[in-house]
């Protein structure tokens, strides 16, 4: 039986928890792991990667029929590049006070694995409006899991949250550290695993009882 | 044959697209990029020398560029020093060209104004036309100089120096007897929450009020910082009022004291450290030249 074509909800939810970017695809840890030292570049980073997610997805699935089969990679990264370039333009000329924090890492952004993957698996096979969805989706997983990366890292490691003192003190500077990313990632993906075994228990008993 | 054809025509053409979208949009976009950078950089320099939204700079505060290049005929090198001055249609600039060991060579008039000097190409266009009788020039780089009721009350240094990643560019503030006013760092990419601590006030003003003196023989040293001299230097951030005798007491205290390195930073601390030495004992050797032989020759300047 063929599969069901995901409505548009389903595609969105999906980037956030079945298919996370950093927590189920493992995609994309190098800036999971160096970047997510505070929940500020978490963040910031979370929103330069939507943008670039959304816009590459949305352009590819509109000139999929277009590319050659052989040169699909060079024409993903092209366009990231090329979306890249302009939203680092765009920001340093109106946004100026955005673009000082987050400079370095939006140029960092043609790197990342999760978009010329979301590429490939996706945008070139579907429709403007599903591959939005999915670019969104996509795009706010991984927001989602450099912030909550970004949140651990930055209150154990230096004892503040957005750079404001919550704790007073240090407690481990080694979570500032990439190795500390690595463990961090790690227990994060275990919890984030384990949070939906329990959902999906709750969700089935609900059902049986539905049924009695 | 007719695949790589094939291939090869459809990637020429993708690029040269993303070329054309990537250049209309730099088009667009680089007048607001440099007026934003040049705005931060005004910022910047009236932030070190106290002024900001709240403390409007006075209508006497005047800043003057100097740039400073180096210059080649046939084998020798000479340093140049682009002077702005005042004239009766204008602002222009003069050329003052001396030797390495500090001997006046010769004067040229560029007819340029300040806010053309502010760009590069300009400056390029106008010394390509005067200094024909010498083989090439190089930019170097500049400090200005901030002059309040015809006295001098600062010099301010931009400059750029190797850290633990890549470059840290910093501006230094000065004041007339070449004791550190204040030091901003404009550009960095060191590690956040490590090396990235040195945009920090715990950091950065230690290296408030150190003497000329002291600057030539700083160093970094690895003990934690005390916790009255990180309050003090955090005072602004923190907004903390500390009684007006301690303050005085406690800036005594810590004024020939080494720099205290950043934990888990000591690399990117001694960077800026010694970046900030070479950039003082460099600008007060040369600063000495030129304004010897701004007296010497009896250049009129506007500055004093």
């Amino acid at each position: 039986m063929p599969r069901r074509r995901k409505s548009n909800k389903e595609l969105f939810l999906n980037g956030i928890f079945n298919e996370n970017p950093i927590f189920r695809l493992a995609l994309s840890m190098c800036p999971a792991v160096g970047i997510s030292t505070t929940l500020m570049n978490g963040f910031l980073l979370g929103i330069a990667v939507l943008f670039v997610q959304v816009f590459s997805s949305c352009t590819i699935s509109l000139i999929k029929d277009y590319i050659h089969p052989r040169i699909r990679i060079p024409t993903y990264t092209l366009t990231i590049a090329t979306w890249v370039t302009v939203i680092d333009m765009v920001l340093a000329a109106y946004m100026p006070a955005a673009y000082k924090q987050m400079g370095i890492f939006v140029k960092l952004i043609v790197a990342f694995a999760i978009i010329t993957m979301r590429l490939e698996m996706f945008a070139c096979k579907n429709d403007f409006v599903p591959s939005f969805w999915d670019g969104l989706g996509m795009g706010l997983g991984f927001m989602f899991g450099m912030m909550s990366l970004g949140f651990v890292r930055e209150l154990l490691g230096m004892g503040k949250l957005f750079g404001h003192d919550i704790l007073g003190f240090r407690p481990l500077l080694f979570f500032v550290l990439p190795a500390a990313g690595f463990f961090c990632v790690g227990i994060i993906m275990a919890v984030f695993n384990y949070v939906e075994i329990v959902y999906k228990r709750i969700r089935e008993r609900r059902w049986k009882r539905g049924y009695s | 044959m007719d695949e790589i054809l094939k291939i090869t025509f459809r990637l020429t053409i993708s690029c040269l697209l993303a070329a054309f979208v990537m250049g209309g949009v730099f088009v667009l976009t680089d007048k607001a990029k440099k007026h934003n950078e040049h705005m931060e950089f005004q910022q910047t320099m009236l932030g070190l020398l106290g002024y900001g939204k709240e403390n409007p700079p006075p209508e006497d505060l005047k800043l003057y560029t100097i740039y400073r290049y180096i210059i080649f005929k046939d084998r020798k090198k000479y340093m140049g020093y682009m002077v702005p001055k005042e004239g009766k249609e204008g602002s222009f600039h003069q050329m003052i060209i001396m030797d390495l060991k500090g001997r006046y060579i010769d004067s040229v008039k560029l007819d340029i104004r300040q806010e053309e000097a502010l760009e590069r190409e300009n400056r390029e266009k106008v010394l390509n036309a005067a200094l024909k009788d010498f083989s090439g020039f190089n930019y170097a780089d500049m400090f200005i100089i901030a002059e309040q009721g015809g006295k001098r009350v600062a010099y301010l240094l931009p400059g750029r120096f190797p850290g633990f990643k890549t470059f840290i560019k910093v501006m230094l503030a000065l004041d007339p007897k070449f004791t550190i006013l204040g030091l901003e760092i404009m550009e960095h990419e060191e590690d956040p929450g490590l090396g990235g601590e040195i945009e920090q006030d715990y950091f950065k003003n230690q290296f408030k009020d150190k003497s000329l003196e002291k600057v030539r023989r700083l160093r970094v040293i690895k003990k934690p910082l005390p916790e009255d001299y990180k309050l003090y230097l955090e005072m602004k951030r923190l907004a903390k009022g500390i009684p007006q005798d301690q303050i005085q007491k406690i800036r005594e205290r810590y004024r020939d004291d080494d720099i205290y390195a950043i934990t888990g930073a000591t690399i990117s601390s001694r960077s800026v450290t010694n970046g900030v030495k070479k950039m003082v004992r460099n600008f007060v050797y040369r600063m000495g030249m030129l304004d010897r032989i701004i007296e010497q020759q009896e250049i009129e300047v506007p500055f004093s």
